[in-house]
C-alpha cells in the first residue's frame, strides 16, 4: 500500500512540475541519421560520432515544488569533447515539434563551427553569430528558436540584484549574439541556455600522467583513453596508486623476495551490481581508477586456444608461409604456420528470416549481371546478319570463299572474374557496436549478404576468415571455397562464424593469394574485410604488421590479384593509403551500413567490363 | 564552336598543354566528373585553332568506331573513316572522354599513335597514315571510380603527359557559376559554399562529389526563376544520392542557405 501511494504521489507531482511538452518529444535517434552528414557536410570532424548526453548537475534555482518532486536537478545540455558531439537524447522544451528538431539542428551546425570551447559565454555567442552571417537560411531558425526559448528563462520581473543583471546579459546575448561581452557574476549557475554548447565537464578525462611511471607512454594512454568507447558519464580519475590492492609476482621458490610489483586494479566480480546500469544513471561522476594503465597494459595475457573437441577441424597439418622483416629487410622463409580450420561443427542452416528479403533483393539484382549479353560478331551461326562482315566481303577481293562468318549471336556475357572475400575474425571483432549488436554480429550479417549476391551473380567466389595467435598458428577458416557450390552448408558456416584471436593480415593475404592463383579467370579480386591495424600479440604490430602486410600486398598485385580493403576502422585514412594506395580501400563510417554497403562496392568495383 | 568557349585556368594547364601540343606530346588528363576536362580540350582546341573530335568512349566502343569502316552505297562499298583517323589525317585533336570505359582493343590502336612513331595503320585497307603535325591526342578518364575491370594499363599511361584536375577554387568557381548562368553573385556564392559542403561528404555519405557542372545547372534553374530551395533539392539532393535519409540531410543543408 505504501508502495502505490508513493507511486502515485511520484507520477502527481513529478508531472504537476514537469516542464517537458511530451506530445512534441522529438528523440535523437529518430533524427541522428541526418544530423551526422549534416554535421560533416558544415566541416564537423567525420570522425566524430553523434551521441546522446547524459544528464549534468547544474547548479541550478529549483522550484519549491521542483524541488520536493527531486526533479530538475539534472539538465541534459549539449557539449562535445574530441571524440563525440553530445545531444541530449531527446527534446521536448517545446510545444512545437518543429522547433524541437529545429533545436538539433541548431546545435549540430553550432558543433560543427565551434569544435573547441575557450570562453563560453563569449565563444557560443561568437559563432553564433558567424553562423547567422554564412548560413541565412539558419538565421531565420534561429530567431524564431530564441523567439520560442525567451519566454521559458526566468521572468525578468521576478528576479533581483545580481541575478537580475546576468539573466537580461544573457536574453540581451540570444536576442543579439556578439553584443555581450562578458557574463556578469552571479551566484549559482544560470538557467541552462539550451541554443548554446556547454564545454566539457571539468572533471573530464585528463590525459596528462598523474603518475610519473608511465610518462613513457603517453601514446599509449591517450589510445587507452580512446577505448573507453560507450562511456557517456562524466569519468573523474583517481589517484589510488596506494600499495592497497597490489599484485605481486613472484616465483614460488624464491618467495619472500619479490621482485617486481605491479599495481592492477582487480576488479571485483562479486561485487558487481546486476543493476549497474541503473546505478550509473543515477551517479553523476564515475570514479575510475588509472594508474598504471600503460604498465599493466604491457602485460599481454594470451588466449589460450580453446580445447580441441570444442575447436573447429583443422585440415591437414598446415603449410609455412614466410613473413616480411623490414627491419632486416628480407623474408623470413617459412616463418608462418597457416593452418587451415573448417567449422565441421557448423549445421547447414538457411538465410535467417531477417535477412530474407534483403537477401532476395540482393540475388535478383546480381543475376541481373548474369544475363547481361553482348552481341557476338563474325558468327558461322547467329540470329541477324553481320553487316560489317558482309561488307568487308564484298570489298576485299582477297577474300577466301570458304569464310563465311556473316552472323552475330546474343551471348551471355563472361565476366571472366574470381573474387576472394577475407574477412578478420579477431578478437576486436567481439566488442558491441550499439545496444543489439556486436562488430561480429555485423561481419557475419555482411558475409551472408555478400555471398547471396555473388551467388546471384554467378562469379566464382570464396569466401575465408582469419585470425592468428603469433606465428604458430595463423588460423585461415573455411567458410565457402571456389569448388562447391553456394549451399545452405556454407551459410551454416558463415552464420556460426566466431571472433577468434588477432591479425597477422601479411599471412591471411599470402595464403589467399595461392587459392586465387588456382583460379584461371582473367582478373582475380582480394576483398580484405578489415576492422583495424594489423597485429598480433608478438612483435607483429605497429610498423612491422603495417610493413610485412604491403609486402603481402604488392606480391599479390605482382601475381595479377587485385586487392581491395574495406575497413570500419576510421583512422584507416592514415595507414591505408600506404598499404593499398588512394584508390585501394574503402573506409565505411556507419558498421550498420556494411551488409547492404558491401554489395553495392562490389557491384562498383567490377561493374561490367 | 558557335559560342565563344569560357576558360578559366586552374593552374598551369594552358601552359602545360601548349608546350606538349608543340612537341606533338599526347596528354592525359584525368579528374572527377564534371571538373572542367571536356571544357579545358575544346577551349584548347579554339586557342590552338585546330578542330577537335570529341569521342565519348562507351563499353561497346571498339577500334573500328575510331578506325573507320566500309559502307556500302549504290556502287558498292567505299571506305569511311572513323573519328580517329579523320583527325590523323587532317590534323586536329581528338579527344576520347572516359577512355577506360572503351574496350580493350581500342588502346592498342592508340599505341603506334603515342609515341615518337605517329603512325596509325589501318589493317582493312592496309593503309599506314602518317599523322598530320597538328594531329594530337587527348585521353581523359576519372580516376575516382574504384573499378578493377576497368584501369590504364601503365604501359599505355606511360605515353601521356598527365595532368591532374579537380574541382576549382571557390573563388573562382563563382567567377565560372556567375559566367555560365548569369544568376547574380550571391547566389553563386552561397552554391558554391553549399557544394564545398557537400564535397566533404564524399566517402562518407556520397558516392560521388557535386560536380561544377551540376552546381552551374542549379544556378540556371535558379535564374530562370525556379525557387532557389526547389532547384537545389532537383539538381543537388536527388541527383546525388538515392538514399532517403541522406537526401533529407542534403534538404536541411540547403535550407540553411537559402
Amino acid at each position: 500500500m505504501e508502495e502505490l501511494v508513493g507511486e502515485f504521489w511520484h507520477k502527481l507531482i513529478t508531472k504537476r512540475v514537469s516542464t517537458e511538452h511530451s506530445g512534441a518529444k522529438v528523440n535523437l535517434t529518430d533524427l541522428n541519421s541526418q544530423l551526422a552528414p549534416f554535421y560533416r557536410a558544415l566541416g564537423g570532424a567525420p570522425g566524430k560520432v553523434i551521441e546522446g548526453a547524459s544528464a549534468r548537475e547544474l547548479k541550478l534555482h529549483r522550484r519549491f515544488l521542483q524541488r520536493v518532486a527531486g526533479t530538475h536537478r539534472r539538465t541534459n545540455i549539449a557539449w562535445q569533447d574530441e571524440r563525440s558531439v553530445r545531444l541530449p537524447p531527446m527534446h521536448a522544451i517545446f510545444p512545437d515539434k518543429a522547433l524541437n528538431e529545429a533545436l538539433y539542428f541548431w546545435l549540430t551546425a553550432l558543433a560543427a563551427q565551434l569544435p573547441t570551447i575557450k570562453h563560453w559565454f563569449v565563444d557560443n555567442q561568437h559563432a553564433t553569430l558567424d553562423l547567422l552571417k554564412s548560413k541565412p537560411g539558419l538565421a531565420s531558425s534561429y530567431y524564431a528558436l530564441v523567439d520560442a526559448i525567451l519566454p521559458l528563462r526566468p521572468d525578468l520581473d521576478k528576479l533581483e540584484g545580481s541575478k537580475l543583471i546576468r539573466e537580461q546579459a544573457i536574453q540581451q546575448a540570444l536576442k543579439v549574439p556578439g553584443s555581450v561581452a562578458n557574463l556578469p557574476k552571479a551566484s549559482g549557475d544560470p538557467d541552462p541556455i539550451f541554443l548554446w554548447l556547454y564545454p566539457e565537464p571539468i572533471h573530464g578525462v585528463s590525459i596528462d600522467a598523474d603518475d610519473e611511471l608511465d610518462d613513457s607512454d603517453v601514446e599509449n594512454q591517450e589510445e587507452q583513453a580512446e577505448q573507453l568507447k560507450g562511456e557517456r558519464k562524466e569519468a573523474k580519475r583517481t589517484n589510488d596508486s596506494k600499495e592497497t590492492d597490489g599484485l605481486l609476482v613472484f616465483m614460488l621458490e624464491s618467495l619472500g623476495t619479490w621482485t617486481e610489483q605491479i599495481e592492477l586494479d582487480r576488479p571485483q566480480e562479486e561485487d558487481v551490481d546486476v543493476n549497474a546500469a541503473a546505478a550509473a544513471e543515477d551517479l553523476d561522476i564515475i570514479t575510475l581508477s588509472r594508474q598504471r594503465r600503460a604498465q599493466s597494459a604491457k602485460i599481454k595475457f594470451d588466449m589460450d586456444l580453446p580445447a580441441p573437441q570444442n575447436d573447429d577441424l583443422a585440415v591437414g597439418e598446415g603449410h609455412r608461409l614466410p613473413e616480411w622483416d623490414y627491419k632486416r629487410s628480407s623474408m623470413l622463409q617459412d616463418f608462418c604456420l597457416i593452418q587451415p580450420m573448417l567449422a565441421d561443427d557448423a549445421l547447414p542452416a538457411p538465410v535467417p528470416d531477417r535477412l530474407k528479403m534483403v537477401a532476395n533483393q540482393l540475388r535478383n539484382r546480381f543475376s541481373a549481371l548474369n544475363f547481361q549479353t553482348n552481341w557476338l560478331r563474325r558468327q558461322t551461326q547467329g540470329t541477324e546478319l553481320d553487316l560489317d562482315s558482309c561488307i568487308e566481303k564484298i570489298s576485299d577481293p582477297n577474300d577466301q570463299l570458304e569464310k563465311q562468318n556473316f552472323y552475330k549471336a546474343r551471348s551471355r556475357n563472361q565476366r571472366d572474374l574470381s573474387c576472394l572475400l577475407l574477412a578478420d575474425l579477431s578478437m576486436s571483432t567481439d566488442s558491441a557496436l550499439n545496444a543489439h549488436q556486436k562488430v561480429i554480429d555485423v561481419i557475419r550479417d555482411s558475409i551472408l549478404l555478400f555471398a547471396e549476391a555473388l551467388s546471384g551473380a554467378g562469379d566464382p567466389f570464396a569466401i575465408y576468415g582469419f585470425s592468428s595467435i603469433r606465428n604458430k598458428q595463423v588460423r585461415f577458416n573455411l567458410l565457402k571455397n571456389f569448388s562447391e557450390p553456394y549451399s545452405d552448408a556454407a551459410r551454416g558456416r558463415i552464420l556460426a562464424v566466431k571472433p577468434g584471436f588477432y591479425t597477422r593480415m601479411g599471412a591471411g593475404i599470402r595464403q589467399s593469394t595461392e587459392v586465387l592463383q588456382t583460379q584461371s579467370t582473367h582478373k582475380r579480386l582480394m576483398l580484405i574485410l578489415s576492422d583495424g591495424k594489423p597485429n598480433d600479440i608478438d612483435h607483429y604490430e605497429g610498423r612491422y604488421g603495417v610493413e610485412d602486410t604491403r609486402k603481402a600486398i604488392m606480391e599479390a598485385k605482382r601475381k595479377g590479384i587485385q586487392p581491395f580493403c574495406i575497413t570500419i576502422d576510421e583512422g584507416g585514412n592514415e595507414y591505408l593509403p600506404y598499404l593499398f594506395g588512394d584508390n585501394g580501400y574503402a573506409v565505411v563510417s556507419d558498421m550498420t551500413r556494411l551488409p547492404t554497403l558491401l554489395p553495392k562496392l562490389y557491384l562498383n568495383l567490377t561493374g561490367q567490363s | 564552336m558557335k559560342n565563344p568557349m569560357n576558360y578559366l585556368a586552374q593552374n598551369n594547364e594552358v601552359e602545360i598543354f601548349q608546350h606538349a601540343a608543340e612537341n606533338h606530346l599526347p596528354v592525359l588528363i584525368k579528374g572527377p566528373t564534371g571538373c572542367g576536362k571536356t571544357r579545358f580540350v575544346e577551349h584548347m582546341a579554339k586557342k590552338l585553332e585546330r578542330p577537335i573530335f570529341t569521342v565519348a568512349c562507351h563499353d561497346d566502343l571498339t577500334a573500328t568506331d575510331l578506325v573507320g569502316r566500309h559502307l556500302m552505297n549504290k556502287d558498292g562499298t567505299y571506305w569511311q573513316d572513323g573519328p580517329l583517323t579523320r583527325a590523323v589525317r587532317e590534323g586536329g585533336i581528338c579527344y576520347l572522354d572516359e577512355v577506360v570505359e572503351a574496350r580493350k582493343d581500342t588502346t592498342v590502336v592508340l599505341h603506334p599513335l603515342s609515341d615518337h612513331r605517329r603512325v596509325l595503320p589501318i589493317e582493312r585497307t592496309g593503309e599506314e597514315i602518317i599523322a598530320h603535325p597538328d594531329f594530337m591526342l587527348v585521353i581523359s578518364y576519372n580516376p575516382g571510380y574504384q573499378n578493377v575491370m576497368k584501369g590504364l594499363k601503365p604501359s599505355t599511361r606511360q605515353r601521356f603527359v598527365s595532368m591532374s584536375f579537380d574541382y576549382p577554387s571557390p573563388e573562382r568557381e563563382v567567377v565560372i557559376i556567375c559566367q555560365e548562368s548569369n544568376v547574380d553573385k550571391d547566389t553563386a556564392q552561397k552554391l558554391v559554399t553549399l557544394g564545398g559542403d557537400l564535397r566533404r561528404l564524399k566517402d562518407h555519405d556520397l558516392e560521388e562529389s557535386a560536380s561544377t557542372r551540376i552546381l552551374i545547372y542549379t544556378a540556371m534553374m535558379i535564374k530562370s526563376g525556379l525557387d532557389p530551395k526547389e532547384a537545389c533539392s532537383a539538381c543537388l539532393a536527388q541527383t546525388l544520392t538515392d538514399e532517403s535519409e541522406t537526401i533529407a540531410a542534403i534538404e536541411r543543408l540547403i535550407q540553411i542557405y537559402f
